[in-house]
């Protein structure tokens, strides 16, 4: 993946391009970069398990609010597979970093596969939940929590969708294989969230 | 189609404009017959979805997203040709830039344009304040004065020109050739017009502007018209540039520091960027949350706030100001930071003096970042939340002043037995130090929980906050635009009216706040449009000062236009600094080094004989002359730290 | 030759002087500003002493950076012909960095002490209370008594009974009065209740109810002031409590409660 930053200036480079930047960390900057945005991605869910939090905690408010169901079977099923949408990430990397082309397409699409899954199932949990938003603060922060985290799988898809083009391009070898890597980070963090966001909504 | 639509530029924005109106309309008529809801177009609905998408289609269509685009759909790798990259014209500066240096200019003059506005806004505050009754405003336009007013100042100007000082003169100091993600850079500036646009434009919406103040506190918030959805998604755009600033600022010093620039050999402007990038990173995206649920209860029927639904199914009302507070703290010190950062680089180079204490500033810094988290609901000492939170936070709020300290007494130390160059930079910066003493100081009174209960929500509040913002905040950044001015602009700016615009400045923003203790004291609310007979007197001294407050910007503003285009030439280090920005030429070579400079010593090694901060290409940097040590070495207090 | 850099004997001691002296002049100008509305509750006397210590303690310090500044910039200053000069390099003093970062540890500590303990004396509950409902609404305070017989009456305007402590009974006599119990509740947004005379407020937060509690000791009429923006009339928000004889509130209790409810 060209780096998105500095160019090296290759000697036969007749215009004058920037010196190259010196590494002060063995930390890669793309990698690093992705981490941090994950920690400020953290901190808006964080706001809306504060939310959670007061309607559910403080308020004293019953979960959930009466009249109101939550499907944990569905829900659960959607679960396993995000889980088994990381798996597949992880195998897609895998096989880059080993060179193996074929394995690479084949769990960039799985994952996009699996991941869309999970948006359509939950999709279909919306329009079939029977009480809305609006029906109650409860009903506000359940959609609220749920849908963000379903615009952040939406997100991860695009980004994945990306490094899937790419990867049919011909993009990505062992020695570069951060255009799967960062993303593939990313699809994590919104696995991870979504296990906190299921155990805490329709669990406890 | 004409070459002009197709290539990155205004033309293009604008057709992207009219194609952004155009879907959003489409998207939510679409929505709207999907439910079945009448009538079937809506104007709110409309401009509410077209607010934030109308921005975006802006950006694509301006070219902030043209490469990754490009790269996202897979195809060869091109070369860089730093086509967008350095300005050679006036209009340069006016489009997607990669560069640095153009997009920390952009920044410093986009947030000056929205500090004149916003700034106006308080003039006309001042107007209606003069007297008591209703002269030129009702209640309601003069609620969206202060609350536009003090929402421009805050995301607009204060937060931002700070990143865009940063976003200059970062890269040079710590030796490299740009920022990490200089695309994601230029995207950053770009939201930010697009922000002051939305705020600003609230003016026109039915129902007026955003008039529940910048705290936008539920559910008044909740209960507005269409107005206040500038302020909310306009917030949106201000966060996410700050964030992204901040990622970028992280990575690029964590990354991308010269050789032999350790943690400990950076200058502190670096470590105050450090240390505000991770409270923005951390904080910004409580802002964003609590916004989130004001337009989701607002425009969607949600019930995050609402308290009238039932029992069994209400919202809590008190829960916005925890997640706005949460941020807002925080978005203080982001605020005071990187000021801090500026004075310690000018104190030092004016004081001709290595920083007193370096560690411990550094060490100051990331302990106010850790403490700052700890001390929201001092914000809500009379909000009715749990009584037993108001003890501890009193506590946490008291224990910032020793860091705060630890830093002014630092900085006097600095100065001390130095040799001090008395120009406006660092005029403005003794003006900080004890001005900010006084904010810093009614701070600790406030901390005091039965003295805020008496105090919260009026004119001593007011006071304090422009002590620590006017007095704090601006007063370094004027310090920072003029020390950094030449280095900019390859020009100097005259020396006589910068001073006279310090001498305006401070005497004029004392005779404004100073007396809005008192008046708060005695029983003057904040955010009135009208009030007791008993204040007039004050008020109108009050409003008087603020107006020659007003004028006296006017002064700095020539003074920077004109000294731009007519200054005499400023060469590569007119202070005899040692910092790597000086040893470039002024303004620096696009790509800022030959070579990365190799660094060997502190960065404020002044008076000790032969240090050398950094070796440029092989070359040792120009001679700083070290001159006699300006008193006899046998000082008592003479002790050399390891840097 | 005397280097005028030279920080001499008579240096500190001209410093010290003026920071001295800076710190009694501007001691006295805190202490003597009327910066409190007339005091007429009980709460209010801790506070306000509490403000008078904080500015005891306030002064000292601006005036020992203020002076420390304005001597360095006598003092230090580059002269003609300094240019190329440079200062001492000092990087640090250990022993100094301890003591700034100690004694300001230990002023807070203290000042967080007497404040808590001056909130738990205004915080403070007594067994005999008048239990009043204060309502704010855009854009108006009501209050809501409880009559005999547990009949509730509305008023636009507090009264509180205070009995005379001595012969004095008018305007600013001192008196003893029973502690007031507000129950605040807000209608449509928030607002904050506010008796600056009485230094307590506490805001009206839609959903919940709040409280606060007063003690007053002094008979006069005092402004009730909202401090939460809650729109438009924001700025007039205001209403008035009277704090009057025994007598004169029967007399104003028995004529609301014996009235139509409106």
């Amino acid at each position: 993946m060209e780096a998105a930053s500095i160019s090296t200036p290759p000697a036969h480079h007749e215009h004058h391009g920037p010196p190259e930047a010196n590494k002060s960390s063995s930390v890669d900057a793309q990698t690093l970069g992705m981490l941090l945005f994950i920690i400020s991605e953290i901190m808006v869910f964080g706001g809306f398990f504060t939310a959670y939090f007061f309607i559910r905690v403080v308020n004293g408010n019953p979960w959930p609010a009466e009249g109101e169901e939550l499907p944990k079977i569905i829900a659960g099923f959607n679960t396993a597979v995000l889980l088994s949408s990381s798996l597949t990430m992880h195998w897609a990397l895998e096989a880059a970093k080993h060179n193996n082309r074929k394995a690479l397409k084949a769990g960039m699409l799985a994952t996009l596969l699996l991941g869309s899954t999970f948006l359509v199932v939950q999709i279909n949990e919306y329009v079939h939940l029977g009480f809305a938003p609006y029906d109650s603060a409860q009903a506000s922060i359940f959609y609220g929590l749920t849908g963000l985290h379903g615009a952040h799988v939406f997100i991860g898809l695009t980004l994945l969708l990306f490094a899937t083009i790419r990867a049919f391009r011909g993009h990505f070898s062992a020695e570069e294989h951060r255009g799967i890597e960062v993303p593939g980070i990313y699809w994590h963090f919104v696995d991870v969230m979504w296990v906190i966001v299921y155990a805490s909504v329709y669990l406890l | 189609m004409p070459a002009q639509l197709k290539a990155p530029g205004w033309y293009r924005a604008g057709a992207f404009i009219l194609l952004g109106l155009a879907f959003c309309t489409g998207l939510v008529t679409l929505i709207r017959s999907l439910y079945g809801y009448t009538p079937l177009i809506d104007g709110e609905a409309i401009t509410i979805v077209s607010m934030i998408g109308v921005p975006l289609f802006f950006l694509v269509g301006l070219g902030a997203f043209d490469y990754w685009f490009y790269w996202a759909s897979g195809k060869d790798t091109r070369p860089e040709d730093h086509a967008s990259h350095g300005a050679h014209s006036w209009r340069d500066y006016f489009k997607v830039n990669t560069d640095h240096k153009v997009i920390g200019i952009q920044y410093v003059c986009t947030t000056f344009f929205f500090m004149f506005i916003g700034g106006l806004m308080a003039m006309m505050v001042r107007a209606e304040l003069a007297a008591p009754g209703s002269q030129f405003v009702d209640g309601q336009d003069y609620n969206s004065l202060f609350s536009v007013h003090a929402s421009l100042l805050i995301f607009l100007f204060i937060v931002p020109v700070f990143a865009g000082l940063a976003n200059y003169v970062l890269p040079l100091m710590i030796g490299a050739p740009d920022m990490a993600f200089p695309r994601l850079n230029a995207l950053s500036f770009w939201m930010l017009p697009i922000a002051g646009t939305l705020m600003s434009i609230s003016f026109l919406m039915p129902g007026g502007a955003f008039a529940s103040g910048w705290t936008a506190y539920a559910p008044l918030s909740t209960t507005q018209p269409l107005g206040q959805m500038c302020f909310t998604i306009g917030v949106q755009f201000a966060g996410a540039s700050s964030i992204a600033t901040a990622l970028n600022f992280l990575v690029t010093i964590i990354t991308m520091r010269a050789p032999g620039m350790s943690f400990w050999r950076m200058p502190l402007l670096v470590w105050a960027n450090f240390a505000t990038s991770l409270l923005v990173v951390v904080a910004t995206p409580f802002i964003a949350a609590s916004q989130f649920f004001v337009l989701l209860d607002r425009s969607l029927g949600f019930h995050f706030f609402d308290a009238t639904i039932g029992a069994g199914r209400e919202g809590n009302v008190i829960m916005y100001q925890h997640v706005f507070w949460f941020y807002s703290h925080p978005a203080v010190y982001i605020m005071m930071l990187p000021g801090f950062g500026i004075v310690s680089e000018i104190l030092s180079v004016k004081s001709r003096k290595p920083i007193f204490g370096y560690r411990m500033m550094a060490f100051s810094l990331l302990a106010i970042v850790l403490l700052g988290f700890t001390v929201w609901a001092h914000h809500m000492f009379v909000s009715g939340m749990q009584s037993w939170i108001r003890v501890p936070m009193m506590i946490t709020t008291a224990i910032i002043a020793v860091p705060t300290g630890i830093k002014i007494f630092s900085w006097l130390g600095t100065m001390w037995k130095g040799v001090l160059h008395l120009d406006t930079p660092m005029l403005f910066c003794l003006g900080f130090l004890t001005m900010f003493t006084l904010g810093g100081i009614s701070g600790v009174m406030l901390a005091m929980v039965p003295f805020d209960i008496h105090v919260s929500d009026t004119y001593f509040i007011v006071a304090h906050i422009h002590y620590v913002l006017f007095g704090g905040s601006l007063f370094t950044i004027f310090a920072g635009v003029y020390y950094w001015f030449p280095k900019m602009t390859g020009r100097m700016y005259s020396q006589r009216l910068g001073k006279i615009h310090f001498w305006a400045t401070f005497i004029f923003f004392n005779a404004t706040f100073a007396p809005m203790h008192v008046i708060g004291i005695q029983g003057m609310p904040r955010r009135v449009a009208d009030y007791a007979e008993q204040f007039a007197g004050w008020n109108m001294a009050i409003s008087v000062a603020s107006f020659l407050l007003g004028l006296s910007t006017l002064l700095f503003l020539y003074n920077m236009v004109n000294s731009w285009r007519n200054g005499p030439e400023a060469g590569s280090n007119p202070y005899r600094a040692l910092t790597l920005e000086w040893q470039v030429s002024s303004p620096p070579p696009i790509f800022n080094f030959d070579e990365i400079p190799t660094v060997v010593g502190g960065p404020y090694e002044y008076g000790v004989p032969g240090a050398q901060h950094a070796i440029l290409g092989g070359r040792k940097p120009e001679p700083v002359a070290v001159g006699a040590v300006a008193s006899a070495v046998s000082d008592a207090d003479t002790e050399t730290e390891e840097s | 030759m005397k280097n005028p850099r030279d920080v001499t004997r008579t240096d500190v001691v001209r410093m010290l002087a003026v920071g001295i002296l800076a710190s009694a002049v501007g001691i006295a100008i805190g202490l003597s500003i009327d910066w409190f509305p007339t005091a007429a509750a009980t709460q209010a006397g801790p506070i306000d002493t509490f403000y008078d210590v904080l500015i005891i303690i306030s002064v000292p310090v601006f005036v020992l950076v203020t002076t420390v500044v304005l001597f360095s910039v006598i003092k230090f200053r580059m002269r003609a012909g300094e240019e190329e000069l440079d200062g001492p390099p000092t990087h640090g003093n250990t022993r100094l960095e301890v003591i700034w970062t100690a004694i300001p540890s230990i002023m807070v500590s203290i000042l967080c002490v007497y404040g808590a303990s001056v909130l738990s004396e205004i915080d403070a509950a007594k067994a005999d209370q008048l239990q009043v409902t204060a309502y704010a609404q855009q854009f108006a305070w009501s209050f809501e008594y409880t009559g005999p017989n547990g009949k509730k009456f509305i008023a636009n305007e507090l009264y509180v009974p205070c009995a005379p402590s001595g012969a004095a009974t008018g305007e600013g006599a001192a008196c003893n009065g029973t502690q007031v119990k507000f129950d605040i509740k807000a209608v449509d947004v928030i607002h904050s209740f506010w008796i600056p005379s009485m230094r307590m407020k506490q805001d009206a937060v839609p959903g919940i109810t709040t409280h606060t509690k007063v003690n007053p000791n002094r008979i006069g009429t005092y402004s009730v002031v909202c401090a939460e923006l809650c729109g438009i009339g924001h700025g007039i928000m205001r209403s008035t409590v009277h704090v009057v004889t025994p007598a004169r509130y029967a007399a104003w209790f028995a004529a609301k409660s014996a009235a139509k409810t409106a």
